[in-house]
C-alpha cells in the first residue's frame, strides 16, 4: 500500500538554529549525569526518575542480583519511592509458578522496603502506572516491558529497558543511553466520533515499515493531536515499539494537565521541543483522507486497507491489552454491539486493560450492553493479548485490538491474526467476517 | 559467560528474513523453562533450527532483527550460536544482547554478504566480517568504549556488581563483607 496515499514526507531544514533541541534532547540532557548537554547520536548516563517493575520484577531480578554476584539478592534499591512494583499480566494468578514467583515479589518488596506497590491487581502495569498518577510530564521514566514507552502520552520520556538494566537502575538510580535521533509525525485531521488512534499507527506501519522509527523518539503533533483523548494517545504512544522507536511523546497541553493533576500531587515540569530542532524525518499523515486498515498475519506491518480483507470469516474477535483495553474503545464496541448481536461462531473477548477502566465502563453501562449482545468481559490483565486466554487451533482466525500478531501469539501457530482498530473489530465480531466498518456502524 | 571482543569469530551461517520477532527467538508462553525453549527456537520459521543448531554456528538476518518483547535472546547463545549480525537490531534486543554480552553486530548489507550455509568470520578487533568463499567483506563498526567496557566485564550485571564492590571499598562500607 506504499502508492497514492495521502501522506507527504519531507527532510527538514538542516540550517535550523544549531542549538535549538528536540524534545528527547531536552530530556537527556536535563537527565545526563555529566550536566552537559547532549545531542543525538551521543551517549550519556542519565537519572532515572522512575522504575516500573511488572509481575517479572521480583523473582527473575532477584536471580539476575545473584547471577550478577550478590549473594543475598539486591542489597538496595536506590531510592524506595521511585520503584514501583506492579504484580499484573496474569491476576489472578493463571499458574503455580507465578504463584510462587508473586511471593518471592511480596518478600522482596517488604526487604528492599519499596514504597508503591500493586499486589495481584488484575490490570496491565502500564495502565495502572497512569490510572494512579505514578508518570509525570518531564520525567525520565524506565519499564522491564517494551510497552513502557506508552507514558509518553503525558509528555513524558518513557521506554522499555531489558532486566539486566533494570537491575543497574534499581541499584543506582541512572543508566546508559544514546540520545536518539527524532521523528517528527505530524497528524492533521479533525477528531472522529470513535478511535482512531490504531487505524493511524497501522497506516503508519504499513506505509514506512515496522520499523520506520527504529531507535529514534518520535515526536506525535500536527492539528489533530490536540484533539486526540489520552486514552488514544497512550495508543500511539504505547505502539511506539511496534514500529521501533525509544521514546513516543505528545506535548503538553490541557488535557494531559487536568489528566495528571487529577491524579497526583507531586511537581512536575512540562517538556517541548524548541523552535527549530533537528528532525532526522518529518512524516505528514492526514487523518480524514486515511481508510480503515488492518494488519494482516504474522507482522505489524503487513497493512492494507481493510477492503482488501474483506470477506475474511473469523472465528475470534478481541479488544483489549496496553494498546487498546481504554474506556474509548470498549465504548466504541458497545456502542456497536447496542445494535447488533455478536454473529453466531464468532468468539468476541474483551478486556479492560485495569480495575479502574473496567470501574469506569461497569458505570457508564457498557458492561451490560457488551454481554447483552454476547460479547464476553475478560478480567483486566495481559491475557488476552498473550497464548492465555482465548488460545485459538489450527485454521482459526482471530482479528484483535491487541498490540501483536505474531505466529503463535494466541496459540497455534497455524492460526491467522489480523489486527485492527477496536471499530473494525467490534464491525468483525457482528458481521462473522471483516468489514468495512461503515457497513455496520452508521455513526460514520 | 562473557564476551572476548578481541576472538575472531568463524561459523555456519544460518540465514533469517526482517522482522524476527522475539516470540520466535524466545517463546516463553509456550515453553518456560530454557530446556525446552532450546529444544523450539526459531522454530516457526525454520523447524529444523533447534535439532541441527550447532555451538559456533552464526546467525545473519535482515532488518529489525528481534523486534516485539523486552525478552532476551539468551537461548540463541545457549544453543551456541556465537554471533548474530543483521541489516538492523530491535533497540531492546540490542541492549538486551550488550547487558548479557551476547556479541551482535549491526552491519547493513550483511543480507547479500552471504547464504544459507555459507561460513562467515567477523573479526572485530580488526572491524571487519568476511565471507571466506567469495572474498566480500563488510565493515563492522566498533562500540563507544562505555560498551566495549560492559561486553569485557561480561555483561552489565557483572559491571553493576563491581561498581557495587568499588564503592563499598572506597566508602569503606561493610558492604563488601557481606556480599563476599
Ligand atoms: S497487554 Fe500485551 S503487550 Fe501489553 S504489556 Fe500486556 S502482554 Fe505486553
Amino acid at each position: 500500500m506504499r502508492d497514492g496515499m495521502p501522506i507527504t514526507e519531507s527532510f527538514s531544514n538542516q540550517l535550523d538554529l544549531f542549538m535549538a533541541q528536540t524534545m528527547a534532547e531536552k530530556l537527556l540532557t536535563q537527565h545526563n549525569l555529566a550536566g552537559e548537554e547532549v545531542r543525538a547520536g551521543g551517549f550519556l548516563e542519565a537519572r532515572i526518575d522512575g522504575a516500573m517493575c511488572h509481575y517479572h520484577a521480583a523473582e527473575p531480578m532477584h536471580d539476575l542480583a545473584i547471577e550478577a554476584g550478590f549473594k543475598d539478592g539486591l542489597p538496595k534499591v536506590w531510592d524506595r519511592s521511585k520503584v514501583y512494583v506492579l504484580l499484573d499480566h496474569h491476576q489472578p494468578t493463571l499458574s503455580q509458578k507465578l504463584a510462587d514467583e508473586n511471593a518471592v515479589a511480596r518478600r522482596e518488596v517488604e526487604r528492599l522496603g519499596i514504597k508503591c506497590f500493586h499486589d495481584s491487581e488484575p490490570g496491565i502495569a502500564h495502565q495502572m502506572m497512569l490510572d494512579y498518577g505514578l508518570v509525570r510530564p518531564g520525567e525520565l521514566v524506565v519499564g522491564n516491558d517494551s510497552h513502557t514507552l506508552g507514558y509518553g502520552s503525558v509528555n513524558a520520556g518513557a521506554t522499555g529497558i531489558t532486566r539486566a538494566d533494570m537491575l543497574y537502575v534499581l541499584l543506582y538510580g541512572e543508566l546508559w543511553f544514546q540520545v536518539p535521533q527524532s521523528i517528527r509525525v505530524v497528524l492533521d485531521g479533525k477528531r472522529p466520533d470513535y478511535p482512531i488512534a490504531k487505524d493511524i499507527i497501522l497506516y503508519l506501519a504499513g506505509q514506512y515499515g515496522d520499523d520506520f522509527a527504529q531507535g529514534m523518539s518520535i515526536e506525535y503533533s500536527g492539528t489533530l493531536a490536540p484533539q486526540l483523548s489520552i486514552d488514544s494517545r497512550m495508543c500511539l504512544s504505547t505502539h511506539g515499539v511496534e514500529v521501533g522507536a525509544k521514546f513516543a511523546m505528545f506535548g503538553m497541553d490541557e488535557v494531559t494537565r487536568q489528566f495528571v493533576t487529577t491524579r497526583t500531587e507531586l511537581p512536575f515540569e512540562a517538556l517541548s521541543a524548541d523552535q527549530g530542532a533537528q528532525y532526522a524525518r518529518e512524516i505528514r499523515l492526514s487523518v480524514d483522507d486515511m481508510p480503515f486498515v488492518v494488519a494482516k498475519p504474522h507482522q505489524f506491518g503487513n497493512v492494507v486497507p481493510v477492503d482488501e480483507a474483506r470477506g475474511t470469516r473469523i472465528n475470534q474477535a478481541q479488544i483489549g491489552s496496553c494498546a487498546n483495553g481504554r474506556f474509548e474503545d470498549i465504548e466504541i464496541a458497545a456502542r456497536v454491539l447496542k445494535k447488533h448481536k455478536v454473529a453466531k461462531g464468532v468468539r468476541f473477548l474483551i478486556s479492560p486493560a485495569s480495575q479502574q477502566v473496567y470501574l469506569q465502563c461497569l458505570k457508564a453501562g457498557l458492561i451490560e450492553t457488551l454481554i447483552e449482545a454476547g460479547a464476553q468481559v475478560i478480567t483486566p490483565g495481559c491475557g488476552i493479548c498473550q497464548p492465555r486466554v482465548g488460545f485459538l487451533s489450527d485454521g482459526e482466525v482471530c482479528i484483535t485490538a491487541t498490540t501483536r500478531n505474531f505466529k503463535g501469539r494466541k496459540g497455534s501457530a497455524k492460526a491467522e491474526i489480523y489486527l485492527g482498530g477496536p471499530l473494525t473489530v467490534a464491525a468483525a465480531a457482528v458481521a462473522g467476517e471483516i468489514v468495512n466498518p461503515k457497513e455496520v456502524f452508521s455513526g460514520l | 559467560m562473557g564476551f572476548d571482543l578481541n576472538r575472531l569469530i568463524r561459523g555456519r551461517v544460518w540465514k533469517f528474513g526482517d522482522s524476527i520477532e522475539t516470540d520466535a527467538i524466545n517463546p516463553y508462553y509456550q515453553y518456560p523453562t530454557m530446556e525446552e525453549l532450546k529444544q523450539h527456537t526459531m522454530e516457526v520459521y525454520r523447524p529444523e533450527f533447534p535439532r541441527e543448531v550447532k555451538p559456533g554456528d552464526v546467525m545473519i538476518a535482515g532488518r529489525n532483527f528481534g523486534c516485539g518483547s523486552s525478552r532476551p535472546g539468551l537461548v540463541l547463545r545457549e544453543v551456541g550460536i556465537a554471533a548474530i549480525i543483521a541489516e538492523s537490531v530491535s533497540r531492546l534486543f540490542l541492549r538486551n544482547s550488550i547487558s548479557r554480552a551476547i556479541p551482535i553486530f549491526v552491519v547493513p548489507g550483511i543480507t547479500a554478504l552471504a547464504e544459507d550455509g555459507d561460513t562467515l568470520e567477523v573479526d572485530y578487533p580488526k572491524g571487519v566480517i568476511v565471507n571466506p568463499a567469495t572474498g566480500a567483506t563488510l565493515p563492522v563498526n566498533k562500540y563507544p568504549a562505555g560498551i566495549e567496557q560492559i561486553f569485557e566485564c561480561g555483561g552489565l550485571l557483572q559491571f553493576a556488581y563491581e561498581r557495587y564492590i568499588r564503592e563499598a571499598a572506597l566508602a569503606g562500607r561493610s558492604g563488601l563483607e557481606k556480599q563476599e
